[in-house]
């Protein structure tokens, strides 16, 4: 086994006010909850539009993300977050954040969204940042952190390296994807995939289901509260997974059965396979430059990581 | 559990996008394309399944479904729509990676065709043989799911095999969960619709005696 460089011992009060932290942290997330109630009657009654999908509108600040050409756009960022994904030095993780942070903010991007995305990340992360530090293998000249009472549980610095660049680099294509989809809507969005290359029957397949989800959501949410009504709450047993079974079987088959109306209502639109395209875009040499200007950031994100590579290997 | 971005190396990702690609391709060539609709209506609903939650002790768990899928799709359509409803979750709903799209569907629509396969063999023509075929359908899904789950974050490094493992003994009761929900859904399926469990026979496009 390799020795590593220094062992550090944490003082047993610093132990007792991080695990204090851990503890009241979500407590004090709970009481947030239960003193501040969203009431349910104040609530919009008015039915949603469900002709339209949400989520479609564009925004009305425009930025340049919103005049940037969708195709240089998509294929721009989606090659930018595979170059972030592929950072191995803190310091580069932490400039793709800073990047991604700043699109998010040039962009105008509603704050729920982001938080949103992020919330929906924390799970996974909060794993990792746990289990890593306890776990990872001893490296060569790394720092140990040894907790009082736990002296079989070393905790490695490297670990928590590992996890936290796994976190920046997560939480920066995370940032990222909204200024790359949000800011225009999804059919000018797929339309731009299609142009790029993406074939068609997928973009369809895309553009259908996403009409489709709304439709679904609403009927579950109708059998879900005549459930309710009836007395139903979720528990962990038998009961309810079998109920929970029927519900899904309920909802495939108002689906399959809606499956050939909505074939034969598009026929009758004059569906014949391929969605027509009205919008065109021109390329403009502002595309150009934004374009370039994306793909020089992701090069010396790259240059700059490749010394910290070598170093690492 | 989706993968994150920023999990997987540079290789994996590259690796995963290339073979899910494939699997893509594969169902694309399969289904007829005047099919595309009605998959996409069961593929829609899927999605809003997917959202459920269960109780699990204090904690909740959400069903990944990749047996159902396989069961009610078939081999052919269920990897189109898994992929389909993981990009809808990735840039719409706020769920899963960019970059690990790739492996998200290969985690979950790899076990989905396998249980279309199997479930093709196991169906029978009885409530009984159904039932069985859909629970072990359902428990193999989510349980190839998490082995591959692991599988990739193993081949990510030496460092996240206690991860891996952890991971793995998470998704056990899922695995329980899901093949009695998927038990009880074909149940009631073969009760009020059976013929839509013979209708992933129909969407193969070489299979034209059976539409």
């Amino acid at each position: 086994m390799t020795q590593p460089d220094n062992i550090i011992l944490v003082s047993p009060w610093i132990a007792c006010a991080i695990i204090g932290l851990i503890i009241t942290w979500p407590l004090y997330l709970l009481c947030k909850k239960r003193w501040y109630p969203t009431s349910s009657n104040d609530r919009d009654t008015t039915p949603p539009d469900w002709s339209t999908a949400p989520g479609s509108a564009e925004e009305k600040r425009p930025s340049f993300f919103h005049t940037w050409d969708p195709r240089f756009k998509i294929a721009t960022l989606f090659a930018f977050c595979f170059v972030v994904v592929s950072l191995d030095a803190l310091d580069t993780c932490l400039a793709a954040l800073l990047i991604s942070i700043l699109a998010v903010f040039f962009s105008h991007t509603p704050w729920i969204r982001v938080q949103k995305r992020l919330v929906a990340l924390s799970g996974f992360l909060t794993m990792f940042l746990v289990i890593m530090p306890f776990t990872s293998p001893a490296v060569e000249q790394e720092t140990i952190l040894l907790f009082p009472l736990l002296p079989t549980l070393p905790f490695h610095m490297y670990g928590l390296l590992t996890a936290v660049l796994i976190c920046l680099k997560a939480c920066s294509v995370a940032l990222l994807m909204e200024p790359m989809f949000g800011t225009s809507s999804l059919t000018i969005s797929l339309q731009a995939l299609q142009q790029i290359g993406v074939p068609s029957p997928i973009i369809q397949m895309l553009l259908l289901t996403h009409r489709f989800i709304y439709l679904f959501q609403q009927e579950a949410h109708r059998m879900h509260r005549s459930m309710k009504l009836r007395g139903f709450s979720p528990k962990t047993n038998m009961a309810t997974m079998c109920i929970t079974g029927n519900f899904l079987g309920m909802l495939f088959i108002r689906s399959y059965e809606r499956t050939q109306h909505v074939y034969e209502a598009m026929l009758s639109r004059g569906y014949n396979g391929i969605f027509p395209i009205y919008t065109q875009h021109r390329i403009s040499a502002k595309d150009i430059a934004i374009t370039g200007a994306w793909l020089i950031t992701g090069l010396a994100l790259l240059l700059f990581d490749a010394p910290a590579q070598a170093l690492w290997l | 559990m989706h993968i994150a971005d920023g999990v997987l190396p540079t290789s994996i990702i590259f690796t995963t996008y290339a073979l899910s690609s494939a699997g893509i391709a594969y169902s694309l060539r399969k289904i007829n394309p005047d099919d595309l609709p009605k998959i996409a209506v069961v593929t829609a609903s899927f999605f809003v399944a997917s959202l459920i939650h269960l109780p699990l002790g204090p904690t909740s768990v959400h069903l990944l479904l990749p047996g159902l899928m396989g069961i009610l799709l078939g081999p052919a359509a269920a990897f189109l729509s898994v992929a389909v409803g993981l990009v809808l979750q990735s840039i719409l709903f706020q769920f899963g990676g960019l970059t690990a799209l790739g492996a998200n569907s290969m985690m979950i629509g790899v076990p989905a065709v396998l249980c279309g396969f199997f479930f093709l063999r196991f169906q029978g023509t009885t409530l009984r043989s159904n039932v069985a075929g859909a629970a072990i359908a359902g428990g193999l899904g989510t349980l190839l799911a998490a082995l591959i789950l692991a599988g990739l974050l193993y081949t990510s490094g030496e460092n996240f095999l206690r991860v891996a493992q952890l991971a793995l003994v998470a998704h056990i009761p899922v695995v329980l969960i899901e093949a009695v929900v998927s038990a009880a859904a074909v149940s009631f399926i073969f009760r009020v619709k059976p013929e839509m469990l013979n209708w992933s026979r129909t969407l193969v496009c070489t299979n034209d005696a059976a539409r």
